[in-house]
């Protein structure tokens, strides 16, 4: 690869996964027990990038902080967007960090290494600004693209209608004129998109597409996290030690003997967790979380420092960071209705989004679907159910 | 407050990796730097200032040579001015010398060598060493020789290097300054301390007092004073030196004030057991003590002040002492255990006072961040916080992670009702912690009070030590007046201090007697009209008469502690950067005391 340079964008908030975002950027939200980024930079670095630039803005300090100046020996720059004005602006942002050809990519989706060289190849080989393409069903989320040959011919930001298969995975690939091509690209409402870059680019033919079947998973809405937990735990993804197929317990843990640990699940450094207790499958716990006993935690994402207390059932939940469960929370599954702000998602598989240091005392039940905000109090004996807002304090 | 470095065998290189390694000391010294080369003749620049200041002056002279020494100073004798920069030299110009330490004979050894026919150039005391090794060199003496001959009549603490024009070999000693070997592919480093050339290598060597190093191009070797060669073994460092990257941060103190949180897990790594509600203290075996006596400075006696509390609290006579006072006036000791706390294990009035004790017999443990350290070596237990190094000069992140570790050491020591509550505590701290960072307005508070003349801190029981850590990194970063007392002592003096234009700091915790006597001295200073910035959890009324609350999540006090003095290091850090300081390297100040 001839490209030793890659520029992560992760400056964003990342709004649709509020409340999760409360006190940090989404690429700092977990992908199992891990940030999604660290999995993003995992993929630069076995692709062979020796220089990472993070583009970084909402709630820097998380982003520098967990990473420090170096991941697995490759050193990082941190350049700060201080206002989030687009994706073409963040790039702009890594201008003086960056001295010859570079990968650009989202820091907030998960990708493999292949898909990395792939792009990096196909810009060694043209010379033209090169992206990867995905297939998916589902494209309306997404920016569509449409090929001929290995060239894009036209890019689609969130279709309407179907009729799209291959959509823009974010990661591409450029020569130092992108800087003078973002430049030249005239702003929307004060906005600089990448893609309005890579329109202008198309218009004289000169982007390359390469399609790639590697992994490439996003999270979109909060309760995405749990498949992104179950893609990431079935890719064997994760960095602590294996101690049976598909069971990874990291070795600062304590796992008491009489609890059951159903894979695939992983048990993050300094966790505790107690007599009778039942973890998994489809379970990551992140790091110092204690799940006291006879607690029943399932398909469900448990961010750092969290407490849940004995006897709790948990199914297809997820926790930001320090919160706590007191004795015998409940939290089923369902199929249930969840409402972000005006917007009704029906039918979505989901126990329970609790956000960082909520806080629930003993005997609390959630109705399927619920959304509970950061710092939320949730009195003894309280039912929740649908949306509780930040610091809001629920009592019978 | 020195550093020095030396280093053999990377060619071309050679200039380039001392002047690295001097960027990587700057932490213990930095107004002024030199360097200088070995060849035929010697070649040297040093200069005033910063290592950057040295750039400057090294891009405008040429120095080669594949054999160097390097020093960065803090001033002890003399002003730091281009003369009393090291390297200093003989008045033939064929030694250069860089020393770290004092020596305390030097204003008779210089009356010696002036009086036959001397010329010094400098004020300082490490002048001496060249002009002694000229003596000798003009005695007959081998470079070797007259090194060892020059070593010999000193008296005090060093680390000493030297180079010899003709020859191309370091000489080096070592008596109670730290002094450490770093051996690379066909070359070899010497430092004050590891971070110097961890860039380069990971295999190192520690000199013991004493002990003598000759570096040259075939390796080195290690002797004792008598000129037998001595086995050493060589260690492993595990960090990373990128640690010492800022990564994004405007400051080194503010990385580390973020950092707090990660510390803090590494220190409880598997040393806590909340299932069983124990507590495991490494290898230190069963110590027992019947009585404890601190000994530690500046930020670590504070957290001594707050260990000793602990102890005192499980039933065990507990005292912290300051070690400058301990090392020239010890007390009875007894049967007690004599704790030293310092982050470096380098300090040098601390290791004195740990040394005074072991004269009278007595037990000693240190509590310290460095492993390989002098105290860590010197001490019969150490006890690691596990912070990771520590750049800014104002100790942050490892006052929190000394008073973790002083809980653990209590708790693995005593047998207290409290543990499994502590333990609790101690686990939910590094959460606690990163929300006082993700939610204090010290910010506000600080932008608010930036102008005021003077900032008191009060707290009782064990927020007493808060308080006076809150004022110490005060003064340390902003340069302005600021103290710390018990609350209760206000009224017997200090109150007369207190106006309008001083805010008091007042850290009221928990809902207990301490507590709400606490309040009531922060109405006595509201009556003055003073504003009041409460650090509360909230248990009590005290926000009814502050102007401000700095809030903490409710917690066992003794973690209350950790966050607490967390809102005063964004306040001291908020208030310095307001004021423009030079917020990691504060004027004055060295990280590293080695003096004493």
């Amino acid at each position: 690869m001839d490209i030793d340079t890659a520029v992560v964008l992760a400056a964003g908030e990342g709004t649709r996964l509020r409340p999760l975002t409360r006190n940090r950027p989404k690429p700092m939200l977990p992908a199992g027990n891990r940030p999604i980024l660290e999995h993003v930079f995992d993929a630069l670095v076995e692709a062979g990038i020796e220089e990472l630039v993070a583009v970084v803005g909402y709630k820097r300090d998380r982003v520098q902080n967990h990473f420090g100046p170096t991941y697995r020996d490759v050193p990082i720059t941190y350049v700060t967007q201080h206002k989030q004005l687009g994706s073409g602006h963040a790039l702009l942002q890594a201008r003086e960090a960056v001295d010859d050809a570079v990968l650009v990519l989202n820091g907030d989706r998960l990708i493999d290494a292949e898909t990395v060289s792939a792009v990096a190849d196909t810009f060694a080989e043209t010379g033209d600004p090169s992206l990867a393409v995905v297939e998916r069903t589902e494209t309306s989320r997404y920016g569509a693209v449409e090929m001929h040959g290995d060239h894009i011919e036209n890019l689609v930001e969130k279709p309407r209608d179907g009729g799209y298969r291959l959509i823009n995975a974010g990661v591409y690939a450029f020569s130092s004129d992108i800087f003078v091509e973002i430049e030249e690209t005239p702003r929307k409402e004060g906005e600089l998109a990448l893609t309005d870059t890579l329109e202008r680019l198309i218009d004289h033919d000169r982007v390359r597409g390469t399609e790639v079947d590697g992994m490439w998973v996003d999270a979109t809405y909060p309760w995405d996290l749990l498949t992104v937990a179950r893609e990431v735990l079935s890719r064997g993804r994760v960095v602590e030690a294996a101690r049976s197929d598909g069971v990874w317990i990291a070795d600062s843990a304590r796992v008491h003997r009489e609890a059951v640990l159903q894979g695939p699940v992983v048990v993050g450094q300094d966790c505790e967790v107690g007599p009778d207790a039942v973890i998994g499958p489809n379970t990551a716990l992140g790091s110092n979380v204690t799940v006291r006993s006879n607690a029943v935690v399932q398909d469900s994402v448990i961010d750092a420092d969290t407490r849940i207390d004995p006897g709790s059932t948990l199914v297809d939940t997820v926790t930001g960071q320090d919160v706590h469960l007191g004795a015998s929370t409940v939290v089923p599954s369902g199929p249930a209705d969840v409402q972000v702000g005006t917007r009704i998602f029906e039918e979505q598989r989901l126990g329970a989004v609790i956000a960082d240091r909520a806080r629930a005392r003993g005997n609390v039940s959630f109705t399927p679907g619920s959304l509970v905000g950061p710092n939320a109090r949730l009195g003894v004996g309280v039912t929740v159910r649908g949306n509780v807002a930040e610091g809001a304090e629920v009592t019978r | 407050m020195c550093g020095i470095i030396g280093c053999v065998g990377r060619g071309d290189e050679t200039l380039d990796t001392l002047v690295h390694g001097l960027s990587k000391l700057e932490y213990r010294g930095y107004d002024s730097a030199g360097v200088a080369m070995s060849g035929e003749r010697l070649s040297l620049c040093k200069q005033s200032g910063k290592i950057d200041d040295l750039r400057d002056a090294l891009s405008k002279t040429s120095l080669s040579g594949e054999v160097g020494i390097g020093h960065t100073r803090w001033s002890t004798h003399g002003p730091p001015t281009d003369a009393n920069s090291h390297p200093h030299q003989d008045c033939g110009g064929d030694v250069a010398v860089v020393h770290n330490g004092i020596i305390e004979n030097y204003q008779r050894l210089r009356d010696e060598l002036v009086a036959a026919g001397h010329t010094f150039t400098s004020d300082t005391d490490t002048e001496v060493v060249p002009h002694l090794i000229e003596d000798a060199l003009a005695a007959g003496a081998d470079p070797e020789a007259a090194f060892r001959e020059a070593i010999d009549q000193l008296e005090g603490s060093y680390a000493i290097a030297a180079i010899v024009a003709g020859t191309e070999t370091i000489f080096a000693a070592r008596h109670d300054s730290p002094l450490v070997l770093g051996l690379g592919e066909g070359t070899t480093y010497l430092a004050s301390d590891v971070p110097a050339f961890r860039d380069f290598t990971d295999q190192v060597v520690y000199l013991a007092d004493g002990e003598f190093a000759r570096l040259d191009a075939s390796g080195w070797e290690v002797t004792d004073s008598d000129g037998t060669a001595v086995q050493k073994d060589v260690d492993t460092i595990e960090w990373d030196p990128e640690e010492t990257g800022k990564s994004g941060y405007d400051h080194y103190m503010m990385k580390e004030i973020h950092e707090q949180p990660r510390a803090l897990r590494q220190c409880l790594r598997e040393r806590v057991d909340e299932m069983a509600g124990t507590v495991d203290l490494d290898d230190l075996g069963d110590l027992s003590p019947t009585g404890v006596q601190f000994v530690a400075c500046g930020t670590s006696y504070h957290a001594a002040l707050y260990g000793a509390q602990l102890f005192r609290e499980a039933g065990i006579p507990a005292q912290a002492f300051l070690a400058s006072e301990y090392a020239t006036s010890v007390p009875p000791i007894g049967d007690a255990l004599v704790v030293g706390v310092t982050q470096s294990g380098e300090t040098a009035d601390t290791l004195s006072a740990l040394r005074a004790a072991e004269k009278r017999g007595a037990r000693t443990l240190v509590v310290t961040n460095t492993v390989g350290s002098t105290a860590a070596r010197e001490c019969d237990h150490a006890f690691y916080i596990r912070a990771g190094p520590e750049i800014g000069v104002a100790a942050s992140k490892t006052f929190s992670s000394q008073l973790a570790a002083l809980n653990l050491l209590v708790l693995g020591m005593t047998n207290s009702d409290e543990a499994r509550e502590v333990i609790n505590a101690l686990r939910e701290l590094p959460g606690d912690l990163q929300r006082v960072l993700d939610e204090s307005r010290a910010e506000e508070v600080a932008q608010m009070y930036q102008d005021a003349g003077a900032y008191f801190f009060i707290g009782r029981g064990l927020q007493f030590p808060v308080a006076l850590e809150g004022a110490l990194k005060m003064k340390e970063i902003t340069y302005k007046h600021a103290e710390g007392f018990a609350a209760g002592e206000l009224k017997h003096g200090p109150l007369a201090l207190v106006t309008s234009e001083t805010p008091v700091f007042a850290v009221v915790i928990g809902d207990d007697e301490k507590a709400r006597k606490t309040v009531g001295n922060v109405k006595e200073v509201e009556a003055r009209d003073a504003p009041v910035v409460a650090i509360t959890d909230g248990q009590t009324d005290v926000h009814r008469y502050a102007d401000h609350v700095l809030e903490i999540p409710e917690t066992h006090e003794r973690a209350a502690a950790v966050l607490a003095n967390a809102h005063l290091q964004l306040l001291s850090y908020h208030t310095a950067a307001k004021l423009g300081r030079n917020i990691d390297k504060p004027r004055n100040l060295a990280k590293s005391v080695t003096v004493e």
